[in-house]
């Protein structure tokens, strides 16, 4: 119930602080429709029409009331609902975003306990200069090195572009998001991996676990059954903050890519003051973040027994 | 970490060791199948996105016969031809889908009749008739009358001209005072028919008279054209005709490359190094009405001053300008382009020695300048960091300032608030822009404007080509901008592909004639 009305306080603080920022931009959607050509009277008859000459907080009611009641009204440029842009483009972003998570999950666990677990050899060392390496590679450099290796000379995957179908085509689609999912798994497995590799070394010093250890159990046993759910809980916690992360770097990377979308779909409407649309995108963004908050939050609960009764 | 510890402290006195040992063994056993599982899954996805590629080049382009697709930059943002102004709509609609009395004929400004059968214009310039063909329909199955015409000529020019139907078949337009440019206004834009009873919504669907239909578009993807059924001229040569919209000029190229796309038109110039040597492409450079123009604000000090301008202008080196886009361009004296009328070789005029514009700054008592140039950050930098090292030379230093287009719009179209300004003037017959105090060159010359005016009246092309070349050399003279280079952008041809235009391709691609082999 509290959660609930923090989500929601949440979203409302968000909204308004979406719905300001973008005023500060400057720019006027009316001359954008308009074109250069367009009378000065033509632009401002447009921007009454578009009711842009109405006070901001009278604007922002109109805005958010639609919200309120499920309406995120249309784009003032293409005229089409927003709803539906954002639903069609959800099929390319969230499977990018899942898939580059799958990867980034199964590069991060188990390089990080094997880097912890062997803390200070030599091969260990060498892969967390490796992760520290990649974590420090810009996304867009990554994604240009990985089209020139996988696709330009190796020929594995399309460098660019989704299928027309859709999902539809599964295969191609699946594996026109495999190159840029793998991208991003690598980039922000390196970041996870380091983390996972930290916290499990702090695992491994843990009181616990050493009391484990001289029960008879080996290191790397004591580790798995006491030192990693606790390493677990954690994680779980990040990949939470890490999937915000994973959004944004899914801007670029479809820029880059050729995908169809929410990120390059933003950038286009930014680009074209299409404010009541970008609004709209970015607070239900903003929603799908905080719930997923939220998610992991009682997901933590679910897996730590501690904690069910810790709050109420 | 110091919570965890505490936390698991109390874990280990509720289990015996020998409890634990069972449920360890257990539990580590279920790790494994989980990572067993887990494994599997990943084995089981490579698979399945390696599997398809054997099949992946099925139902892409190039497997049909009849099937093209164009790669392009810029998407519009909707269909509607009435109300949605630039060329990124003419560019796949005009000629193709919808289509005008007149049009032009490909690769040139020349026009032709296309939906009336043959056109008078009267001595005087002020009346024009049109009989129109027989037998033309819109996609939607109706009949294409007169009534048509007047509407839509009437929705789109009705401030300058009065357009009437004496009976079924003709139509004619009245004009006050002759307008040279009237027949290319009609093949362009404002001269498309539209059906007068259609309720189609415009801004999603398109119903033409063209050879193709308008089959469907995907927003932030492509548009689809399809050869329509009962055309009143030879049927489209294509089935279908796909227009990919791929913003990032690499993502094209690897586009074009992989077999995605058969036809990429405005291939980067630092990009098109990647087709040398490539047997299954040939690039062409296209011709073009853009002008890429480095505007004075002519208004605004040291800006008003023609001393400085000349200065500025002599500064540019236009043959580095265009070796650094890979040759993509030609030089250029005047905003009038080899393909408009009007056209004279003025790269003469305040052509580049920068000892002679050192010695006018001087003069004009600037030893030291300080000037903005203000910069659509859609352009590459190559052209602007070019300009301010050549800029350096004569001791002026420029300061780019890159704006997102709406504020270009903004500050220089609407409010005039700048120095210099960098643009490209795409559209064709556009000089009009110098006879406008208004525009934001604030070029004020009654010179050029009287020049302008009687081009416009002039009745005989001959006489309309020497009016608007001397108002060129005049805006040339007077230095009002400099005119950095005429774009002619590279496309890239897939061999098996013939008959795609090579000319203005950027304002539209009429795709009559095109082939592609099996």
């Amino acid at each position: 119930m509290v959660r609930t009305l923090t989500l929601l306080l949440g979203l409302g603080v968000a909204s308004v602080i979406i719905f300001l920022s973008l005023r500060l931009l400057p720019g006027d959607v009316a001359q954008v429709i308009a074109g250069l050509q367009a009378s000065p009277e033509r632009v401002a008859a447009l921007r009454e029409q578009l009711g842009l000459n109405a006070p901001l907080p009278q604007q922002y009611l109109s805005w958010i009331g639609g919200v309120l009641t499920f309406d995120l009204g249309n784009s003032v440029v293409t005229g089409s609902p927003v709803a539906g842009q954002i639903l069609e483009k959800m099929q390319v972003t969230l499977p990018l975003v899942a898939l580059s998570m799958l990867v980034g999950a199964t590069i991060a666990l188990p390089l990080g306990v094997f880097t912890a677990v062997r803390h200070g050899r030599r091969d260990s060392r060498a892969l967390s200069a490796l992760g520290i390496l990649a974590a420090a590679v810009p996304i867009v450099w990554a994604g240009l090195l990985a089209i020139i290796v996988f696709s330009n000379w190796l020929g594995w995957f399309p460098s660019q572009g989704f299928p027309r179908e859709g999902w539809a085509a599964p295969g191609r689609a699946l594996l026109s998001l495999a190159l840029p999912a793998i991208t991003i798994g690598i980039v922000e497995g390196a970041v996870l991996m380091r983390f996972v590799r930290s916290a499990t070394l702090s695992a491994l010093n843990a009181e616990h676990v050493r009391s484990a250890m001289s029960r008879g159990h080996t290191r790397l046993r004591a580790l798995i059954l006491h030192g990693l759910p606790g390493v677990g809980l954690s994680i779980v916690s990040l990949l939470g903050i890490q999937i915000a992360g994973l959004i944004v770097g899914a801007v670029v990377i479809e820029q880059l890519f050729n995908l169809p979308g929410l990120g390059r779909m933003l950038v286009a409407d930014v680009g074209q003051r299409d404010l009541l649309k970008v609004q709209s995108v970015l607070l239900v963004l903003t929603g799908i973040i905080l719930v997923i908050g939220a998610a992991v939050d009682v997901l933590h609960r679910l897996i730590d027994p501690r904690m069910r009764t810790a709050t109420a | 970490m110091a919570d965890q510890q505490r936390g698991s402290a109390t874990v280990p006195p509720a289990g015996r060791p020998q409890y634990e040992k069972r449920s360890g063994g257990k539990r580590s056993l279920i790790t494994w199948l989980a990572v067993l599982v887990a494994l599997a899954v990943i084995g089981t996805l490579i698979f399945v996105l390696t599997r398809p590629d054997d099949g992946a080049n099925t139902g892409t382009p190039g497997e049909a016969s009849g099937s093209l697709t164009v790669g392009l930059t810029l998407e519009p943002s909707n269909l509607n031809v009435r109300t949605t102004p630039g060329v990124a709509l003419d560019q796949v609609l005009i000629d193709n889908v919808y289509q005008g009395l007149v049009g032009l004929t490909p690769g040139t400004l020349d026009v032709v009749p296309v939906l009336a059968e043959r056109y008078e214009v009267s001595e005087d310039g002020l009346d024009y008739r049109f009989e129109l063909r027989d037998g033309v329909r819109f996609h939607s199955g109706t009949e294409l009358n007169a009534e048509d015409v007047v509407t839509s000529l009437t929705e789109t020019l009705g401030d300058t001209i009065t357009a009437q139907a004496p009976d079924e078949r003709t139509v004619t337009i009245a004009l006050e005072q002759p307008n040279s440019r009237l027949l290319t206004l009609l093949a362009s834009r404002e001269g498309l028919i539209l059906e007068a009873g259609a309720d189609n919504d415009l801004n999603t669907s398109a119903n033409g008279t063209g050879p193709y239909t308008l089959a469907s578009w995907k927003q932030g993807d492509s548009i689809t054209l399809r050869q329509s059924a009962d055309y009143w001229g030879d049927p489209a040569t294509l089935d279908t005709v796909v227009f990919r919209y791929i913003p990032d000029g690499n993502a094209a190229v690897n586009a074009t490359l992989s077999g995605d796309v058969d036809v990429q038109t405005a291939v980067l110039p630092e990009l098109s190094g990647q087709f040398d040597g490539n047997e299954d492409f040939t690039l062409h450079l296209v011709e073009s009405t853009d002008v890429f123009t480095l505007a004075y604000n002519n208004q605004r000090a040291p800006l008003d001053d023609l001393t400085v301008r000349q200065a500025l202008s002599m500064a540019i080196d236009q043959d580095a300008l265009i070796a650094a886009l890979n040759g993509q361009g030609k030089p250029l004296g005047s905003p009038i382009t080899e393909l408009e009328p009007g056209y004279r070789d003025l790269t003469a005029t305040n052509g580049y020695d920068p000892v002679r514009a050192r010695e006018l700054l001087w003069e004009a008592g600037h030893e030291i300048l300080t000037l903005t140039l203000t910069i659509p950050n859609h352009y590459p930098p190559a052209v602007s960091d070019l300009l301010v090292s050549q800029f350096a030379a004569i001791g002026v230093t420029l300061e780019v300032d890159q704006v997102e287009f709406p504020s270009w719009i903004e500050d220089v179209h609407a409010n005039h608030n700048f120095e210099l300004s960098f643009v490209d003037h795409a559209e064709a017959g556009d000089f009009g822009n110098y006879a406008d105090p208004d525009y934001y060159f604030g070029y004020d010359s009654a010179r050029v404007q009287e020049l302008y005016a009687q081009a416009l009246a002039a009745t005989d092309p001959a006489q309309m080509d020497d009016l608007l070349g001397q108002a060129a050399t005049q805006v040339a003279d007077d230095a009002v901008a400099k005119w950095l280079y005429n774009y002619t952008p590279a496309t890239a041809v897939r061999s098996g592909v013939e008959g795609f235009p090579m000319s203005n391709t950027n304002a539209r691609i009429n795709l009559a004639g095109v082939t592609v082999a099996e």
